[in-house]
């Protein structure tokens, strides 16, 4: 289990654990996190698992694929700072992640 | 290219147990026409979950949300390259539909940003106003024949501007996607793809001729796997794309419309809180899907205790995955408290999900915002009849609305 704690628009928090292995999207799902409509359910296909992740936590996760990079630019407010969280997968080492959910995904 | 037709009722390959073979016709539907929904919910409810039709050359019919969501997440079992029933493979190699992950991929990225949620939100004001134009052009008349002045209008100007397409063009085109999902007969079939696709090669000459900033260009000087694109996917890609784009929104607004024509009070709900339009939508949607997409075994296998062979075919209803009492409680009343987020498969799940699905709510969503600003109380007109149907993709193909005028 990883601790991943995810930061909705109006500030709000919620710390979940996460298993080893799921992608931070699933973690959210599974955990009642709203906010990631994640429509096609990780198949990297609708960019709508849009967040942000804390620039501290951003360089310690693998690099985004260029397929994924072509998807995020498919997001609305796009940052530099942006992610799809269907993309991320949990490990032991990004126990503490923080995630902020944009206000909408469309 | 040889073309298949199959006779009236297939025998039953050895593999198939005899109480699971039912005649089932998606293109004479006991009940369709009076309601197309109600019509298959019957089939769910009352037959077994898996059952084999001798019917347009003999398939499989999945029609409960567990074994229909398990094939649309197995994409490599479920093949989509038996997509369309009757079965007759397209005259062109159609990509992303075609091809099996993960090969699928690299096709998919090409499409998957071209109805992205940033193209949606930048096209929206175009669609907006295309809705308000038509809606204002008959709203004084007091009456409409929806389907003829706005379902087969908007989606299909709304594709067509987005595509860098003459809007016009939707007269040469409508024809031939109503063939490809509405005939039983393959040739028929055939010679429709035959016609989009020579559309598509007009289109794409024109666009080597002179290039553009659009969607089109984009794919015919695209590489996939590192290897440029060659002409025959490009063009079949596109015809694919077309059809996939003329006739489907279309009919989701025809069983929104029929929905809210016949129960005032959910429209009532609805104006005076207009906030409650996009949950509303989505409800909408989920008890109206309309595609239908059958897919190939691709090897052999077992689905719920059935025993499924490498070339079957199988029909997994994409749109009863929303009526299934597996997925939400009493699925067949539209209620617009459900608790989000509300469960369906209207646009499928897995690689092959429908790439113009955000761009499809957010029409059937501005529709309603628009129409029932200017329209807030209408109803079926009086002595008509809203013409709907099953097919490959449930439809809808007349319905008179009319409302009070103020003189």
């Amino acid at each position: 289990m990883a601790q991943i704690t995810f930061r909705q628009a109006d500030g709000t928090t919620q710390t979940v654990d996460a298993n080893i292995g799921d992608s931070v999207m699933r973690a959210a799902q599974d955990n009642g996190v709203e906010g990631l409509a994640a429509e096609c359910g990780g198949c990297l296909t609708c960019a709508t698992c849009h967040a942000y992740v804390d620039p501290a936590w951003l360089v310690k996760l693998e690099p985004a694929s260029e397929e994924e990079q072509i998807m995020i630019e498919c997001a609305i407010d796009v940052r530099p700072t942006s992610r799809l969280t269907c993309q991320i997968l949990v490990t032991e080492e990004l126990s503490g992640l923080v995630v902020e959910i944009p206000a909408s995904q469309y | 290219m040889q073309i298949k037709e199959y006779p009236a009722l297939s025998q039953p390959p050895a593999h198939v147990p005899p109480q699971l073979v039912h005649d089932v016709d998606i293109f004479n539907l006991p009940g369709a026409k009076d309601g197309v929904h109600a019509a298959w919910k019957r089939i769910q409810t009352e037959l077994p979950p898996i059952f084999w039709t001798p019917r347009n050359g003999g398939y499989w019919m999945a029609t409960r949300a567990r074994d229909i969501l398990t094939v649309q997440n197995d994409a490599v079992t479920f093949s989509m390259r038996a997509a369309l029933v009757p079965n007759n493979p397209r005259p062109y190699p159609a990509p992303p539909m075609d091809f099996d992950p993960p090969e699928h991929g690299s096709w998919r990225i090409l499409i998957s940003p071209a109805f992205s949620p940033k193209v949606v939100a930048d096209v929206e004001h175009m669609v907006r106003q295309t809705a308000i134009d038509l809606i204002e052009g008959f709203v004084p008349r007091g009456e409409v024949e929806f389907v003829g002045e706005f379902t087969k209008v908007l989606p299909i100007v709304v594709f067509l501007t987005m595509m860098q397409l003459p809007p016009a063009d939707r007269e040469q085109l409508m024809p031939l996607a109503n063939e490809i999902v509405r005939s039983p007969h393959p040739t028929k079939i055939h010679q429709a793809r035959l016609g989009l696709k020579a559309y598509v090669e007009g289109v794409v000459a024109d666009r080597r001729a002179n290039p553009r900033d659009d969607l089109i260009t984009k794919i015919i000087n695209s590489r996939v796997a590192g290897q440029a694109i060659d002409e025959a996917h490009a063009v079949g890609m596109l015809t694919l794309l077309l059809s996939g784009g003329l006739d489907t929104v279309k009919n989701l607004l025809g069983f929104c419309a029929i929905f809210l024509a016949k129960h005032p009070e959910h429209v009532r709900q609805l104006v005076e809180n207009p906030a409650l339009i996009p949950h509303a939508a989505e409800e909408l949607i989920r008890a109206h899907g309309v595609s239908l997409t059958a897919r190939l075994v691709t090897r052999d296998t077992t689905l719920s205790g059935v025993d499924l062979k490498e070339g079957d075919q199988l029909q997994q209803f994409s749109f009863l995955v929303g009526l299934d009492e597996e997925t939400v409680p009493d699925p067949m009343t539209i209620d617009f408290s459900r608790p989000a987020p509300i469960p369906h498969a209207t646009f499928g799940n897995g690689p092959h999900r429908c790439p113009g699905a955000i761009l499809a709510k957010r029409e059937v969503l501005l529709w309603l915002e628009e129409w029932l600003k200017r329209i807030p109380q209408f109803r079926i007109k009086p002595g008509t009849v809203p013409q709907q149907d099953a097919g490959m993709v449930n439809n809808v193909s007349e319905l008179w609305l009319s409302w009070d005028v103020e003189d």
